[in-house]
């Protein structure tokens, strides 16, 4: 259970008694991690245990009550933190896509990163520069998944799993230092899982620093170096995927993987 | 009958009553469109307070700011409120503004009051993720709302918005409170000079009733391209 064992120049997040309460139910009872560089970590447990809101409370898409959540030298937790610069550097994909509806697939990647480039506009550089910049990067990106042809189409017009992938490197984009995923297969019909799955893996291969909440027990097994079991707003057990499937010492985690595998 | 048209007729032909209902027509609309105009705007951005989230106190003084100004705009007639604004206010500044332009103010500021609660019904319209996503590419409040949520928002919103439209023009017929020569006090010069009012004011009723229809129809337009640009809305 010790997470301090590795180096801790190499710690992205350190998360400390992390805590969140809606109305009167405390979801998040004190929650520990450190995420290190290169780290791809799977939050498991059952739902209603906290770990949707405890990734959410780490880029404050949910505001923590209490603790501290340092990145880049600077608490997130902290309210005064201007929490919007963090969050560039800190990619998150939805259970539900959340593309822009009201933007093509071209613009829902490039309408953040040609905003951040424009306010660091080095001298000379135009606006239209800056825009074909981030168009060919966005394009690259589109290439790499196959779906440069859909450049120019609306969310609507996509299936689940073409969705899902164009969130992902629309959080690519913006060169994050690490990705928060929550539950990223969950709304998508069975035969899409495969192609986002698919892509995660390539993205852990090229060693991107990774935070998923997932359901998919193989996929976590096979692509996390990381696993955590969250429980009742706790982090009841961590470890590495081999040690936490074939020993597993909590008897609720017992139950579980009992009821998933 | 016969008499009574004829005059209308000749009121309106022979002796330049005509300038005077073209000019009031302009007036009418005028003061409709840019008082819609204002109104959005105001109305925008009173939304935006609302909807805002209240951690910090700068949005929470804002609320009670402009709780009461929704509060006396919606709760005072319009006539009064061009009263006030053109016989006390004005005077009360000292300066002199040509009172169409008060009649757009005041259209403007009373629409603002009603528009906010069309644009913030249509901004909660908007799936709270497309402004989750947003924030979590580093994109401010602000931003996100400008660029995300309130164009999506728009879709819902224009057909009410055409409804606050109608609503102006009819309203427009109480700016002669303030000596505004709009399309009713045209035509009850035209109906003052012989005291007959029967065709005048059936005439201006019609002329009221093709113009909402115009507008109806015109919205219904405009709503219908959005529907052909919209794409099939899907989670």
């Amino acid at each position: 259970m010790n997470v301090d064992t590795q180096n801790d120049d190499n710690v992205l997040i350190k998360v400390r008694n992390l805590r969140k309460s809606f109305d009167k139910q405390e979801v998040l009872k004190g929650v520990n991690l450190d995420v290190h560089t290169g780290e791809k970590i799977a939050i498991i447990g059952p739902s209603g245990c906290g770990k949707s809101t405890f990734l959410r409370c780490v880029n404050c898409l949910e505001d923590p009550d209490g603790g501290s959540i340092m990145f880049e030298g600077e608490d997130l937790a902290d309210m005064k933190v201007d929490i919007n610069i963090h969050r560039q550097r800190i990619g998150m994909v939805f259970q539900q896509f959340n593309l822009f509806n009201n933007l093509n697939v071209l613009d829902n990647i490039t309408l953040a990163p040609i905003i951040v480039a424009k306010r660091n506009r080095k001298k000379g550089q135009t606006v239209k520069e800056i825009k074909e910049k981030e168009q060919e990067k966005a394009y690259k990106l589109l290439e790499q998944i196959g779906l440069a042809d859909k450049a120019k189409a609306y969310p609507s017009t996509l299936s689940g799993g073409q969705k899902q992938r164009i969130a992902i490197i629309r959080a690519l984009a913006m060169n994050p230092k690490v990705m928060l995923f929550d539950e990223p297969t969950s709304a998508l019909d069975p035969e899409m899982v495969g192609e986002v799955l698919d892509l995660m893996k390539k993205l852990a291969n090229d060693g991107m620093t990774m935070v998923i909440v997932t359901h998919e027990i193989g996929f976590a097994r096979e692509v996390a170096n990381k696993i955590i079991f969250m429980n009742d707003g706790v982090i009841e057990e961590e470890n590495a995927p081999e040690q936490f499937f074939a020993h597993p010492s909590s008897p609720r985690l017992k139950e579980f993987l009992s009821k998933v595998l | 009958m016969e008499k009574q048209w004829n005059n209308f007729c000749r009121e309106l032909f022979d002796n330049g009553g005509y300038k005077d209902v073209l000019n009031g027509l302009l007036a009418t609309v005028e003061i409709a469109v840019f008082g819609l105009i204002i109104g959005i705007i105001i109305g925008t951005l009173i939304a935006m307070v609302k909807v805002v989230p209240k951690y910090k106190i700068l949005p929470r003084i804002l609320e009670k700011v402009v709780d009461v100004y929704v509060g006396f705009f919606r709760g005072t007639p319009m006539v009064v409120q061009l009263l006030l604004g053109y016989f006390v206010l004005l005077p009360l500044l000292g300066i002199a503004v040509d009172s169409i332009i008060v009649a757009i103010v005041i259209f403007g500021l009373n629409s603002g009051a009603y528009v906010s609660e069309i644009m913030r019904a249509g901004i909660q319209s908007v799936d709270s993720g497309q402004l989750e996503a947003g924030r979590a590419l580093g994109l401010s409040y602000g931003k996100t709302m400008m660029r995300i949520v309130i164009p999506q928002s728009i879709k819902n919103i224009l057909p009410t918005l055409g409804n606050e439209f109608i609503t102006l023009i009819k309203e427009t017929s109480v700016v002669s409170f303030i000596a505004v020569v709009d399309l009713t006090k045209a035509f009850r010069q035209i109906g003052a000079a012989h005291y007959e009012y029967l065709v005048p004011y059936v005439v201006l009723a019609l002329v009221y009733l093709v113009l909402v229809m115009l507008i109806a129809l015109g919205v219904k337009m405009i709503e219908r391209r959005f529907k052909r640009s919209e794409r099939r809305y899907s989670k």
